[in-house]
């Protein structure tokens, strides 16, 4: 009997170990980005969304690192820089096309995040965090050098690349951007999340938890500590070529903390560890960033105070308190929130029909 | 002909600053043996564990396994050689159900390895768990599971990747007594099963140790004072004195 048990319950295994979201959502989620477009979006309110595709990717593999490998890195632009330059400098120095430069910058993020990856994931924790702080910063400064202008174009950076739609023709190129990027979004994501949920992410998660017992394992942790960073690496700096190609070009504030904070701000909004909340944490983000912050200024006008002119600067203040406000008020983010209800939800209607299950002590305990 | 000893530790030795947690310690541990390491608090227990499995490296000494230096490895190469231990504090893997746990371990090159022809690692990983009678709570979060149930999964890891050599640092440790005998029961049992494989075990619970295993080894203040059979070892008196202070009136 208890043979039977196990085994029935380590065919829904994956389920049980990670925070799968019931694919129903997923699924409506990807249907209402695929229709979007033709919701009569305008061609400026279409580019927000576009940006969102591309840090969503950024955000994501943000996450398979820091939530749930537990290597804490404040310079995800290092790679994202990287990847964008790489393609750029290609092009420049030898005319090849979009399809050849973003593969091949692709693989050469692997090079560099082996190098970057190797002395700095000896360190743990918040000095971790500093290293991978200091490193992106180190080569922006090295980029703007002034003796090395001729390559990399200094804080100008590397213009007139050529344009991401090139690939695929719809009447509007907004709109074919769009849905590239989306598609990007969607296979990358899905690459993403289906390492974080095999074997190799139960090793990940472990190393989060507790790298001695990780080690007692048997487990080399730094061969799977440098995995993450890789694969991490590797998709960041396809967003970077992306939005090279989306930008037609490169400058050095690609490196830039503000590039990096935005993985951090986004994954948190999502719910760190997931996978796929940085991808709503991302659409919230850009929503709010370009569509709903910009009235705020409007709104205060009536009450004749003026703030525009300040504006800008104040708005990574106000999203760092909104941040805030989300991580105190729901710490596991807004997507494992309303997964957790739905799962809720379902488990309200398992319990007639089945049952209790025995995560639902669990589910209990952790409220 | 010389022969080979499963384990051979020569004149051992570590330091932390002033204090000499091992002293020039020596011990063999043969194929199938099950061995016993007590001693009082400081005694340096679990330094020499750790020693063995190469969390802190030594300041002078040999540990051959198998015929091998493994002095100087990294903790998860001597694991994939065939030593595998517990912790005296459990430390479980507390975000992953119990049986992932153990899948941690079977994901190991050795764990891997070893997993027998035709089986999954989620069978294996069932069949470790229903061995230390854990089957009930495999996919139980661990950050949710009782001490006495992670303490039997520390066993069940460790056996993940089939060793050579079992140490068990403190099995008993916090455990009541019926938890207490069922460990014991179960560490027996996987004596019999595998009858080649060599179990080292750290405790304080004298009563409980000394009924499974065939040799102590007794350590105070970093060295080795005696070791030999069980009942020898209960009568010795340097061990009652270190045990029990002197004054032969109240042993």
């Amino acid at each position: 009997m208890v043979i039977s048990y196990v085994r029935r319950a380590y065919s829904s295994f994956a389920a049980h170990v990670f925070d799968i979201p019931p694919r129903l959502m997923a699924f409506m989620f990807f249907l209402i980005l695929l229709f979007l477009p033709l919701a009569g979006i305008s061609s400026s309110k279409m580019s927000v969304l576009i940006y969102a595709n591309i840090f969503a990717i950024f955000a994501v593999s943000w996450d398979l690192l820091v939530g749930r490998t537990g290597q804490i890195s404040l310079g995800h632009a290092l790679l994202f820089g990287i990847g964008g330059y790489s393609s750029a400098l290609l092009f420049k120095y030898y005319g090849l096309p979009t399809w050849i430069t973003i593969p091949a910058a692709m693989l050469f993020s692997i090079l560099v995040s082996l190098l970057i990856g190797f002395p700095c994931l000896r360190v743990k924790g918040p000095y971790l965090a500093l290293v991978t702080m200091a490193v992106p910063l180190i080569i922006q400064l090295t980029f703007k050098w002034g003796p090395l202008y001729s390559i990399f174009g200094g804080d100008t950076g590397i213009r007139d690349l050529p344009r991401f739609f090139d690939l695929i023709l719809i009447r509007e190129q907004r709109i074919s951007v769009y849905y590239l990027t989306l598609l990007l979004l969607f296979i990358s994501s899905v690459i993403i999340y289906k390492i974080a949920n095999s074997k190799t992410g139960i090793v990940f998660i472990s190393i989060l938890d507790d790298e001695v017992a990780s080690k007692a394992c048997g487990i080399n942790i730094t061969k799977y500590k440098l995995m993450s960073f890789v694969i991490s690496g590797l998709f960041a700096s396809l967003a970077g070529c992306i939005h090279a190609h989306v930008l037609e070009g490169v400058d050095p504030s690609m490196f830039s903390l503000t590039i990096s904070f935005f993985a951090v701000i986004m994954t948190f909004l999502g719910g760190i560890g997931t996978i796929y909340g940085p991808i709503v944490g991302s659409y919230i983000y850009s929503v709010l960033d370009s569509f709903v912050l910009p009235e705020l200024p409007k709104l205060l006008e009536r009450f004749n105070v003026d703030i525009t002119s300040a504006f800008e600067s104040a708005k990574l203040l106000i999203f760092t308190l909104i941040v805030l406000i989300l991580v105190i008020k729901w710490p596991r983010g807004v997507a494992r929130f309303t997964t957790d209800k739905l799962k809720d939800l379902e488990e309200a209607r398992d319990l007639d029909e089945r049952g209790p299950r025995i995560w639902k002590t669990y589910k209990k305990k952790k409220k | 002909m010389l022969t080979i000893h499963l384990l051979e530790v020569e004149g051992l030795t570590k330091r932390f600053g002033g204090l000499t947690a091992v002293n020039d310690v020596s011990l063999q541990i043969e194929e199938g043996e099950m061995v016993g390491l007590i001693g009082p608090n400081g005694a340096g227990k679990t330094t020499l564990f750790n020693l063995l499995t190469g969390f802190i490296k030594p300041d002078s000494g040999t540990i051959k396994f198998e015929g091998e230096d493994i002095v100087g490895l990294a903790p998860h190469n001597i694991v994939n050689k065939g030593i595998a231990r517990t912790f005296q504090v459990v430390r479980p893997f507390r975000h992953l159900p119990i049986i992932a746990n153990v899948m941690v371990a079977l994901k190991s090159p050795r764990g891997a390895q070893k997993i027998e022809w035709l089986k999954t690692m989620e069978r294996k990983a069932a069949d470790l768990l229903e061995d230390v009678g854990l089957s009930e709570l495999a996919l139980e979060p661990a950050e949710n599971v009782g001490h006495g149930d992670l303490k039997r999964l520390e066993v069940a890891k460790a056996l993940a990747t089939e060793p050579d050599l079992l140490m068990l640092d403190e099995p008993f440790g916090g455990l009541n007594p019926l938890e207490t005998d069922f460990l014991t029961k179960s560490i027996t049992r996987m004596h019999l099963d595998e009858p080649s494989r060599a179990i080292l075990i750290v405790e304080h619970k004298l009563y409980a140790l000394m009924k499974i295993v065939k040799r102590v080894i007794v350590l105070h203040q970093g060295e080795k004072i005696a070791e030999g059979k069980p009942e020898e070892i209960a009568k010795n008196k340097k061990v009652i004195e270190v045990y029990m202070g002197k004054g032969t009136h109240y042993a």
